[in-house]
């Protein structure tokens, strides 16, 4: 069942001066099924991050259509966002955004707090979501308190703990040391198992080799992809990085 | 120009947001110091009618402001810092040295000085007229014109301590630079802090002497020991409000959070765990807006309220408007006092002289003596080591011919009955009932009185007055006599004065001084050319122009500390808001990403803001009402008895204090809101 649909997105950036036009995204297609592990890459520049932003409802396309399980974005109130945001996505960003105020119990609960969920139902949700991503022993320590990698996997809780449609990761792995980036990408690897659509962007080799299915963006446009089949990591480590060669070849061809 | 100078211009021009703030604030005191040293100096401004008090409050008032200059200089320095930091860092990494910012920081510093003392001093010649004329006008002077004022002697100190106070400014900075590691620099100020633990002993320290403080505060009845333990009491509210503040504050916070139904709220997690987060820096800027706020209440009410209720207290004090009493004083200090038909004959021709109208004329003798009162009998001094000071208080003795004759009302005492008026006591007015031993006599005392014809200049103290009547001349002398043997060389003599009112007061008043002068020099042609005259004129005109004097210069005084108190008070809230909105806008752009809607965004924000900016004023607020009995009682002391006077004028400086207070909320939250957003 296809959870998220993307069609000819488009997104054009007017400079605040002059009045130049720039192109992030041109007309991207591309579906996701549920449950499926997709991961987006590209260079800097390439226009991943506007889709993401896009995909978060965090900025609005200037043509084109996001539908995530059946419901066009667009349809979505302005007033309904924030809730909608909450209730269907999860997000982990490259530098975590856990709030030093908060420890990192406070900071996995805080969607739910927001979403008025009881004491009770927050509890019984936190406990597996933190025992999974191995941080139930660190729940009541603060964000500067712990290391880059456990900060991360607070976020990852944070995210999965409303039980959203589906993850949107942005360069989890980018704040990183490779020992803690390689336990994430296990993490995203063992709740994509168990059911968890994630889509994440980045530009690691290594992070998309996790995933099942790599897009390939260049210039605002869905350039490539592939799939891992039947591959194990290593191989499709291999495949995903010839991809790149070769369509940096074809780059400097065109 | 230098690089660094012109670095150093730069830098105030792109970091106006605080710069200005502490430039303005500099050249503030510098204008209410250059006032008030300058009022303090001027002897123009002593010499006018009830300006002898205004050279030592205006000195009082000086060094509280420099006091005030140094702390809040520091302060401001303190947050200046705390924000550039980063700026520094950035600094050191380009390449330049520690030394080369020392130098920006130097010039930087000479700028902001140079300018704030030259605005200030400028502002304070513009305005001293102002104040002098404004001063002129409280002590009702008649003068309408102001002085202005512009010499060496105020301008050269001024600006010497106030350029003092900057280069210590500087060079706590260029040391804290010289420690400083570029890394540290750069992070600035994002370095994460620990949740606060409850400091349990100073949460207790804190509450006990709250606790103590107000119930001094609310237990002390008399007004004498209310002047006597009004210190300490407010010493105690003042160090356990900071306490209070810094531990108790992080207390209930916990206590909140612990309270998983309340903090698991959207409306309240992110205030209480920012404020939980927040409250180790912020205890101690809350607690000093807290207590600057009671001092601005305090220091206002009272000086109005004395302000306002002048007339009653010279009501009270002066049923007359001129007594007059003089006698020749011989070697051993013994004063022949002047029949009273001789002073009353000498004062009719001096007010003829000056075209006043007598309107009566009171001739009286009395005795007026100090005793110790304990269980109905009065001691004199050095008879008994046994009391404390209520119970010293002064004794006026009449007949009741002459108390009938100074009020109209007959009283009927025979022999060793008395009639006893307690004229006032700072402790409370006491009757007194049965017997009075007067110099082991004991007299019946046969009724109170509630009105006594004799009350002068010297009731205004701080001890119990009572008046007694006795039943003749025989009656009175007897006291006197044993009176005289007791006290030795320090007895009282009998006084014989006349009391008198006039047709027209305020002639009168106009008329005093040639009234004075022609009197003494009709004293001196009585009694001769080397007479030792001993000589008492006390009029209700100097009573005024003597109270005009110290409650129109405390007023000004209070009014102006209170302006600078209120300005500081603004001050702290701004750079609060300034420094927490940095702070804040990161975390509320990730809560934004997570889901939270702006509107929730900003109802938080503003939930936390509220509770942050209007928990000093409560405060505030409490302590004002807790110390209100006490400085009712040391308002009494200084004759003030109207109560009704005392909540109005309170109650009024409230209102208006919380309305510039949330003012500048209002105009610092602004300021808050651009920045997160």
């Amino acid at each position: 069942m296809t959870i998220l649909e993307v069609k000819d997105l488009k997104k054009t950036y007017t400079t605040r001066l002059g009045g130049n036009q720039v192109q992030a995204l041109k007309g991207v297609t591309f579906s996701a099924e549920e449950g499926e592990y997709v991961a987006i890459m590209g260079e800097s520049g390439s226009g991943k991050t506007t889709l993401l932003n896009i995909l978060a409802a965090l900025d609005k396309p200037t043509g084109g259509s996001v539908t995530l399980d059946g419901k066009h974005l667009s349809e979505v109130k302005d007033a309904a966002l924030a809730s909608f945001r909450r209730e269907n996505l999860g997000f982990v960003f490259q530098e975590f955004n856990l709030l030093d105020t908060f420890s990192l119990k406070d900071n996995i609960l805080l969607p739910l707090v927001l979403s008025g969920k009881s004491v009770s139902e927050m509890k019984t949700r936190l406990l597996p979501v933190a025992e999974s991503l191995g941080i139930g022993d660190i729940l009541n320590k603060y964000p500067y308190e712990v290391s880059g990698g456990q900060k991360q996997r607070a976020a990852a809780a944070r995210a999965l703990i409303t039980h959203p449609k589906i993850i949107l990761a942005d360069e989890p792995t980018g704040a990183l040391d490779s020992q803690s980036a390689s336990d994430l990408l296990r993490v995203f690897e063992k709740i994509n198992r168990e059911g968890q659509t994630i889509l994440m962007v980045t530009h690691s080799t290594d992070a998309a080799s996790h995933a099942g299915r790599v897009l390939f963006i260049r210039d605002g446009v869905v350039f490539h992809q592939i799939y891992k089949g039947n591959c194990s990591n290593e191989q499709f480590y291999q495949k995903i990085s010839d991809t790149l060669t070769m369509l940096k070849k074809g780059g400097e061809v065109k | 120009m230098s690089l660094y100078s012109r670095m150093a211009a730069q830098n105030i021009r792109k970091n106006a947001r605080f710069f200005l703030p502490r430039i303005g604030t500099e050249a503030g005191l510098v204008t209410c110091f250059y006032i008030m040293l300058t009022l303090a100096l001027d002897d123009r401004i002593s010499r006018v009618k009830g300006g002898n008090y205004i050279p030592t409050f205006m000195w009082m008032g000086t060094a509280i402001l420099a006091l005030l200059s140094v702390v809040l200089m520091l302060y401001i320095n303190r947050f200046l810092m705390k924000q550039r930091k980063r700026e520094f860092g950035v600094y050191n990494v380009l390449g330049m040295e520690k030394r080369h910012v020392g130098r920006v920081l130097f010039f930087e510093n000479t700028f902001s000085s140079l300018l704030s003392v030259a605005g200030g001093l400028l502002v304070g010649m513009i305005f001293y007229k102002l104040c002098s004329l404004l001063i002129c006008r409280l002590l009702q002077t008649g003068i309408v014109a102001g002085f202005y004022y512009v010499s060496p002697t105020t301008v050269l100190p001024t600006a010497a301590f106030f350029l003092l106070v900057d280069a210590l400014v500087f060079l706590i900075n260029r040391v804290g630079i010289a420690l400083m590691k570029p890394v540290e620099l750069l992070q600035g100020g994002s370095v994460g802090e620990k949740e606060p633990k409850v400091r349990w002993i100073l949460l207790l320290l804190g509450v006990m002497m709250l606790g103590a403080g107000y119930f001094i505060a609310l237990t002390t009845k008399s007004p004498l020991e209310a002047l006597e333990f009004f210190f300490l009491s407010v010493m105690l509210i003042i160090i356990g409000t900071y306490f209070l503040f810094v531990s108790g504050s992080i207390f209930v916070l916990k206590a909140l959070k612990r309270n998983e139904k309340f903090y698991y709220r959207p409306q309240n997690m992110p205030a209480v765990a920012g404020l939980l987060y927040r409250m180790k820096q912020n205890a101690v800027g809350l607690a000093s807006i807290a207590i600057l706020s009671t001092g601005v209440l305090v220091m206002i009410s009272t000086t109005i309220t004395l302000y306002a209720g002048m007339e009653g207290v010279l009501d009270k004090n002066y049923p007359h408007e001129l007594y007059f009493e003089a006698g020749i004083s011989n070697d051993e200090n013994q004063t022949t006092f002047f029949p009273p038909d001789e002073l009353e004959s000498m004062l009719r021709s001096a007010a003829e002289k000056n075209g006043v109208t007598i309107k009566t004329v009171e001739q009286n003798e009395y005795l007026y003596a100090a005793y110790l009162l304990k269980d109905n009998r009065l001691y004199v001094s050095g008879e008994t080591d046994d009391y404390d000071l209520t119970d010293v208080g002064n004794y006026f003795f009449i007949t009741q011919e002459a108390y009938r004759r100074l009020s109209g009302e007959n009283i009927d005492l025979r022999g060793n009955q008395i009639a006893v008026c307690s004229i006032y006591n700072p402790s409370g007015i006491k009757e007194l009932t049965g017997t009075l031993v007067i110099h082991g006599e004991e007299y019946e005392i046969r009724q109170n009185l509630y009105h006594y014809p004799i009350s002068a200049s010297y009731l205004a103290s701080s001890f119990a007055c009572y008046g007694v009547v006795v039943s003749d001349e025989e009656a009175l002398n007897g006291i006197y006599l044993k009176q005289k043997e007791a006290n030795g060389q320090y007895a009282s003599e009998m006084t014989k004065r006349i009391a008198v009112t006039f047709a027209d007061r305020e002639k009168a008043a106009a008329a005093g001084d040639s009234l004075d002068a022609d009197l003494r020099s009709a004293l001196r042609k009585k009694a001769g050319d080397d007479a030792v005259i001993s000589y008492s004129l006390d009029t209700r005109w100097k009573a005024k122009e003597a109270m005009l004097g110290m409650f129109g210069t405390l007023l000004f005084l209070g009014v102006l500390l209170g302006t600078v108190c209120l300005f500081a008070t603004a001050l702290i809230i701004y750079f609060k808001q300034i420094s927490e909105g940095y702070e804040d806008r990161s975390r509320f752009q990730i809560m934004e990403k997570i889901g939270m809607s702006r509107q929730e965004v900003m109802r938080t924000i503003r939930r936390q803001v509220l509770l942050v900016f209007f928990l000093p004023l409560a405060v505030a607020g409490l302590h004002m009402a807790v110390v209100f009995p006490m400085l009712t009682g040391i308002l009494r002391v200084l004759m003030l008895f109207s109560v009704k006077l005392f909540v109005f004028c309170s109650l009024g400086t409230f209102a208006v204090f919380a309305l510039v207070y949330t003012l500048i909320y209002l105009g610092t939250s602004r300021t808050y809101y651009r920045i997160v957003h």
